[in-house]
């Protein structure tokens, strides 16, 4: 068999197929009725403007953070220590909101200004586990795995320290920010807001570009495929890994940011909501092509609103929508490999 | 083992690279595969040892058609293959990759593997040490591996693509006697090779692919003029040897000192200058690579100094980016290594090496590039190929292709591995027209006539140890061979005042 | 003249729809879906199962209610979403009632409310509905509920005084604020009556500590680990812990120290049933008994009689166990018999008017509470701004 785009598709959907299945065994198991189940996600995530604009809500984080990690991986880096960079994007945020926010200075300034502080924070702590990669030989999925740990407890200290509500700490977070500070949303019970849609799909944009496009994104491409003849073909390797893990960190400050000022308006203590690590499995689920970021993400973030319904309507419990997020990844990941196997890759004339 | 092929067909895309080809191969015998680059070789090699499956036609072992699935198939019919670019695990050590791939037992024995693999390698004079590892291994010394863990894991059909180009020649001797051993105890050998003095000495027939087509059979005595014009459809002229006019200083290496994982180089001098070519002799890793490396800012002498240009600017302790900002090229051995990266097209490729400026690429002129150099360089491929596609000789070819316009010294390991001899031909003259141009030269090779033939000056290099340059005219074959032997080095230095 | 019309009328009709727009939603009729939002799992045995059976009480009780619920509604355990969001969702399945059921989720049950005028709201625990209060925020569709458990950790403290052998009580407080302070301190208050008035002993040979964690449950690497600080009051001869917190540390390490040969006690919080877990060294449970003052919540969105207001909820003092009449109660554990008789004539004490919230009292820094012979008010006891005299521990967070 040759593998051609058809093909290629039939293994998606395949591994979709296989995914769903699983997840039905796991309901079956767990004496729910599965077809009920999917209906209800279903119904959750689409049934009203309202669950549609919660699940827009989730997505642009997410896309964001995705939109980074095809950076990283790019370079043929993984960026665990995603999750740590959104939590110092929106611990930099906040930082900028409670300084500059009360200075005076029109609102869309200081969002401006705390979206800006979000960048540096997640770029830094990117480029932390740039440096003790490159420079202490740390693998950069331990590095970030701790600096992750690191900044869980920089943030809870924060709320619960300095930053706690007067006379009260509180696990909800910090005291919410004066309502000017709140990004705009369409509608004012709303928590959509389109600038930070905007934002997203540029981010998007950008990276898609950046890699089909530029002379950089061609460098990125060359070093992770092999950084060794990379080098030798003139590309310097280690500058160019630092670069996308700051540009990674860059954009998962902005999710960071955006969590802050969009959805929480407040520092909470799970500020980045799990969204580095759902963001490494859409990278994996879409094989890192920038193209398919944006509908998948979307896919990602209906499951998670959509599976609140579970423990309401089934009593089950909503992780349901991440065992069928682990497992779509799992196939479609097998589904690479078998493919790999079975069919040969066409290949370009000679 | 009696080998039967029939009417084996594969198609890659738009490229046929095997049409109908029958051969024949009686046990106790080595077959010759040869042929141009491209031509199919090594194709039909996978399809034997169950990389590719044929899109027609089929396979007889013993006059039993088998279906060959996979690599671990093929072992298990006892078809092993060395590959033109040896597969490997490159973290581990020689033993473990030695073990791997053996069927049964949970828990491979470690002393029983050892001493095997120690006589084993024994037999052919390899010196290989089973605690060292894989990575640190030279191009040849991986196939060496290769060969012995083949053999060990009991293949009676042994395929052989291009294995004489990484090696020197008293290995070569030697494999080529441990070769006829095997065919004499009924082994079924399949040898494909540029070097039609390595078929016409070892092989018992010989067939001639060309553009994937079986287009004709040989037995010996073979004619030479012959199977050249079966190849290539022509007769191939020498270029006369042209000794450059030597210019100004280009490299100066000064009491150089260099620590290898394996060796030491002590206090290595030599002035390159421009428009000459120096050739690097000497088995491999005998410290030829360590010292090219160091020579393009890869390694990092451990004494001495590198001073390019006129001026003497000293770039010891400099990165290979800054060399390469001097006009240095350094080209590897280890092409989809390190020379090229796998997944790229061609024309990223030089889109790459050019170092264009600019944000976005620009897709006219970066196609525009490509052609010329795909074009200049003969390479059988288009622009949107990417390099793993291409046959092992067209892979060389493109990565000679990378080099920038203009370059003061161009390093290059085994510049014509893999390239048939049309091709090797006009590589070289390529290369010499860069020295025309002022460019310097400096090359290893296994091929004692290729340095013999292109070098202006040798170096000899011997387990660390490296002669004073020598001048080409001065050397013959026979006397390199000596010297790369570690033999015959009392009488250098007198020579090396002459040079 | 005309024109004054036309302005007077348009801003009748503004005030008009202002006032239709800050009015309560209309009855919800003869069926109320009610949704429930817990901060806990739904059977934690504390504080979120507690509110979990008062609901579960409102459907046997109001004809035509059904309830969805969502538990474990924090950002720990459901990350990504927020608590109004989770709010929605209940809504989305029906629900015409939302109970925001902790302290945690005031911000964002004040968003909810905002956001859906016309769903009623109820934020348990919180203040913003008390005129009287601190933080008064009137919303017409929200309620506060909270029961008046300072009685209850009366009887606790009493409780822990009558049993204590070596006369020291340790409190294992969550996190500081008013509500904390006060409960530690009415605790204090039942101890200190036990040591003086029933046990005749001198109110400075009481010794009463508390130790805060730093919040309502153990967060590693945040909060002082509650069984490390349980230890070391029993290792330090604390005999008794009465335990604030929304979990059972206290009353686990007092099972092992037990266990060992120890003579020690603790006193869980919350949920009636939260003595099951600690026989034989739990001593009783003050708890919420959530159940009446969600019936009467129910029935006013059904009928239409919903007014915004906060209630804080006393025992039902014939019987403060009594399902249907009482807001808080004192489910008695391991005691003996004399100590359960005198917890009983306690508290009937308390029913016939017994008042420690009187003064003479002493806060922590020495400065007046309340003079001799004076009640503290309402606002008194739940703004307490330090504790009280005679405790040891911090009273300000830093
Ligand atoms: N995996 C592949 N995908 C696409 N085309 C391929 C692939 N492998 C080989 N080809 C094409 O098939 C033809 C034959 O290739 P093959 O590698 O068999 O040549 P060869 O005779 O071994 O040449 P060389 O002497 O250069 O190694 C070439 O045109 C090559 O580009
Ligand atoms: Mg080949």
């Amino acid at each position: 068999m040759r593998d051609t785009p058809s093909r290629r598709v039939l293994f998606q959907v395949g591994a979709v197929v296989l995914a769903l299945l699983v997840t039905t065994v796991v309901l079956i198991a767990a004496k729910a009725p599965p077809l009920a189940a999917f209906a209800n996600i279903v119904q959750g995530a689409f049934g009203s403007w309202d669950v549609t604009s919660n699940v827009l809500v989730a997505w642009v984080p997410l896309l964001l953070v995705t939109s980074g990690l095809l950076l990283t991986f790019t370079v043929g880096l993984w960026n665990i220590g995603i999750e740590g960079q959104i939590i110092l994007g929106g611990i930099f945020a906040t930082w900028a909101l409670r300084v500059y926010g009360s200075s005076g200075m029109s609102p869309t300034v200081v969002l401006i200004l705390a979206f800006v502080a979000g960048m540096v924070g997640g770029s830094l702590w990117a480029m932390l586990a740039g440096a003790l990669k490159t420079f202490g030989g740390v693998n950069e999925i331990f590095g970030g795995l701790g600096l992750n740990f690191v900044a869980t407890a920089l943030n809870i200290w924060l709320i619960f320290g300095p930053w706690k509500r007067p006379g009260v700490a509180s696990m909800s977070g910090t005291l919410p920010f004066d309502q000017r500070l709140w990004m705009p949303t369409v509608t004012p019970q709303s928590m959509l807001s389109v600038p930070t849609v905007i934002i997203a799909v540029a981010a998007i944009a950008i990276v898609y570009l950046m890699i089909q496009g530029t002379y950089f994104g061609l460098r990125l491409k060359a070093v992770g495929k092999n950084a060794k003849a990379a080098y030798i073909l003139g590309i310097p390797t280690w500058q160019h890994m630092m670069a996308s893990f700051a540009l990674c960190g860059l954009f998962a400050g902005v999710a960071g940011a955006v969590q802050v000022t969009a959805v929480y308006h407040r520092l909470i203590p799970s500020i980045s909501s799990g969204y580095g690590y759902l963001g490494l499995m859409v990278a994996m689920l879409i094989n890192y092509k920038a193209a398919f970021a944006a509908p998948v993400a979307l896919f990602f973030a209906a499951l998670n609103v959509g599976s609140i319904q579970l423990p309401i309507v089934l009593r089950l419990d909503s992780s349901l929508a991440g065992v069928l997020q682990g497992t779509l990844v799992l196939f479609v990941l097998l589904g690479h490999g078998v493919r790999q196997r079975v069919l040969k890759k066409p290949q370009v004339v000679s | 083992m009696l080998v039967e092929l029939r009417d084996i067909d594969k198609t890659f895309g738009k490229v046929r690279a095997n049409a109908a080809i029958s051969l024949r191969i009686p046990p106790a015998s080595i077959q010759g595969v040869l042929g141009e680059n491209g031509a199919g070789k090594s194709t039909l090699m996978k399809i034997l040892s169950g990389f590719y499956t044929p899109d027609s036609g089929e396979i007889l072992l013993d006059g039993k058609a088998v279906q060959i699935h996979s690599p671990a198939d093929a072992i298990r019919h006892g078809i092993g293959m060395l590959h033109q670019d040896p597969l490997d695990f490159p973290p581990m050590k020689i033993l473990d990759d030695f073990i791997l791939g053996r069927q049964g037992g949970l828990f491979p024995n470690h002393r029983a593997a050892s001493r095997e693999f120690r006589e084993l390698a024994g037999q052919f004079g390899f010196a290989l040490d089973p605690e060292a590892y894989v990575d640190s291994l030279t191009v040849g010394e991986r196939q060496q591996l290769e060969i012995l863990r083949l053999l060990w894991l009991g293949a009676r059909v042994l395929i052989f693509d291009e294995p004489t180009t990484g090696i020197s020649l008293p290995q070569k001797v030697k494999l080529f006697d441990t070769l006829k051993k095997l065919a004499a105890e009924g082994m079924t050998i399949l040898f494909v090779s540029h070097k039609l003095e390595d078929v016409e000495s070892l092989c018992t027939s010989a067939a001639v692919l060309r553009q994937g087509e079986l287009v004709g059979a040989a037995e010996p005595p073979f004619d030479t003029r012959l199977l050249v014009e079966m190849m290539f459809g022509k007769e191939l002229p020498l270029a006369p040897k042209k000794t450059a006019v030597p210019g100004g200083k280009i490299l100066s290496v000064k009491s150089v000192s260099i620590e290898g994982v394996r060796l030491q180089i002590r206090g290595v001098d030599l002035d390159v200058r421009s428009g000459e070519v120096i050739g690097l002799a000497g088995m491999e890793g005998s410290g030829q690579s360590l010292f090219l490396g160091a020579c393009a800012g890869l390694t990092q002498p451990v004494g001495g100094s590198f001073c390019l240009d006129e001026d003497e600017r000293d770039m010891t302790g400099r990165s290979h980016l800054e060399f390469k900002k001097r006009g240095v090229a350094y080209l590897p051995a280890a092409r989809l290594e390190q020379g090229l990266v796998p997944g790229l097209t061609l024309t990223e490729h030089f889109v790459l090496s050019e170092g264009l400026g600019g944000l976005f690429v620009d897709r006219k002129k970066a196609e525009a590039l490509a052609k010329e150099r795909i074009s200049t360089f003969n390479i059988k491929g288009t622009p949107e190929s990417v390099v793993e596609a291409l046959s092992g000789g067209n892979q060389q070819r493109a990565l000679l292709a990378l080099m920038r316009p203009r370059l003061t010294l161009i390093l290059v390991e085994h510049p014509t591995r893999g390239l048939d001899i049309e091709s090797t031909i006009y590589i070289w003259s390529k290369l010499k027209e860069r020295c025309e141009q002022g460019t310097a030269i400096v090359f290893i090779s296994s091929d004692l006539d290729e340095i013999l033939q292109y070098s202006d000056r040798v170096l000899v290099f011997f387990a660390g140890q490296v002669s004073p340059p020598l001048r080409a005219e001065s050397l013959s074959v026979e006397r390199l061979g000596a010297l790369i032997g570690g033999k015959d080095w009392e009488n250098l230095p007198k020579e090396a005042v002459n040079a | 003249m005309r024109k004054t019309m036309v302005l007077v009328l348009l801003l009748t009709l503004t005030a008009a729809v202002g006032v239709f727009a800050q009015s309560a939603p209309p009855a919800a009729g003869s069926n109320l879906t009610i949704g429930l939002v817990m901060v806990g799992p739904y059977n934690d045995h504390g504080w979120s199962e507690a509110n979990y059976d008062g609901l579960q009480y409102v459907l046997a009780k109001v004809p035509g209610t059904k309830l969805v619920y969502i538990d474990k509604a924090n950002s720990s355990d459901r990350p990504g979403t927020t608590v109004s969001q989770l709010g929605e969702s209940l809504v989305a399945q029906g629900a015409k009632m939302v109970i925001f059921s902790s302290d945690d989720m005031t911000d964002e049950a004040i968003k909810f409310a905002k956001a859906h005028p016309d769903i009623f709201v109820i934020l348990t625990s919180g203040d913003q509905q008390w005129k009287e209060g601190k933080n008064y925020q009137p919303l017409p569709n929200m309620i506060n509920i909270m029961g008046k458990v300072e009685y209850m950790k009366m009887v606790a403290g009493f409780a822990a005084a009558m049993t204590t052998k070596t006369g020291k009580i340790g409190f294992l407080g969550p996190l500081i604020n008013d509500e904390t302070r006060r409960l530690a301190s009415s605790a204090y208050l039942g101890a200190r009556y036990a040591w003086v008035h029933y046990r005749h002993r001198s109110v400075d040979s009481l010794k009463f500590k508390v130790t805060w964690i730093g919040f309502w449950f153990n967060i590693p690497g945040v909060t002082s680990d509650p069984t490390q600080v349980a230890d070391d009051f029993f290792n330090s001869g604390y005999d008794v812990v009465i335990s604030g917190i929304d979990t059972t540390e206290a009353v686990a390490e007092a099972a092992k120290f037990s266990a060992q040969g120890k003579k020690v006690w603790a006193i869980p919080y919350d949920y009636k049933n939260a003595i099951e877990e600690g026989k034989g060294v739990s001593l009783g449970v003050p708890y919420f008994n959530w159940g009446p003052a969600y019936v009467n919540a129910a029935k006013a969105a059904m009928d239409g009689t919903w007014v915004n207001h906060f209630e804080w909820n006393g025992p039902y003092w014939k019987n403060i166990n009594d399902p249907d009449k009482s807001a808080v109660g004192f489910n008695k554990g391991t005691l003996t018999r004399e100590v359960s008789e005198d917890v009983d004539r306690f508290v009937g004490q308390m029913a016939r008017g017994l008042d420690l919230w009187e003064g003479p009292l002493y806060l922590q820094d020495g400065t007046e509470y309340l003079k001799s012979g004076q009640k503290a008010t309402d606002q008194q006891i739940w703004y307490l701004p330090q504790l009280l005299k005679g405790m040891e521990g911090q009273s300000v967070s830093k």
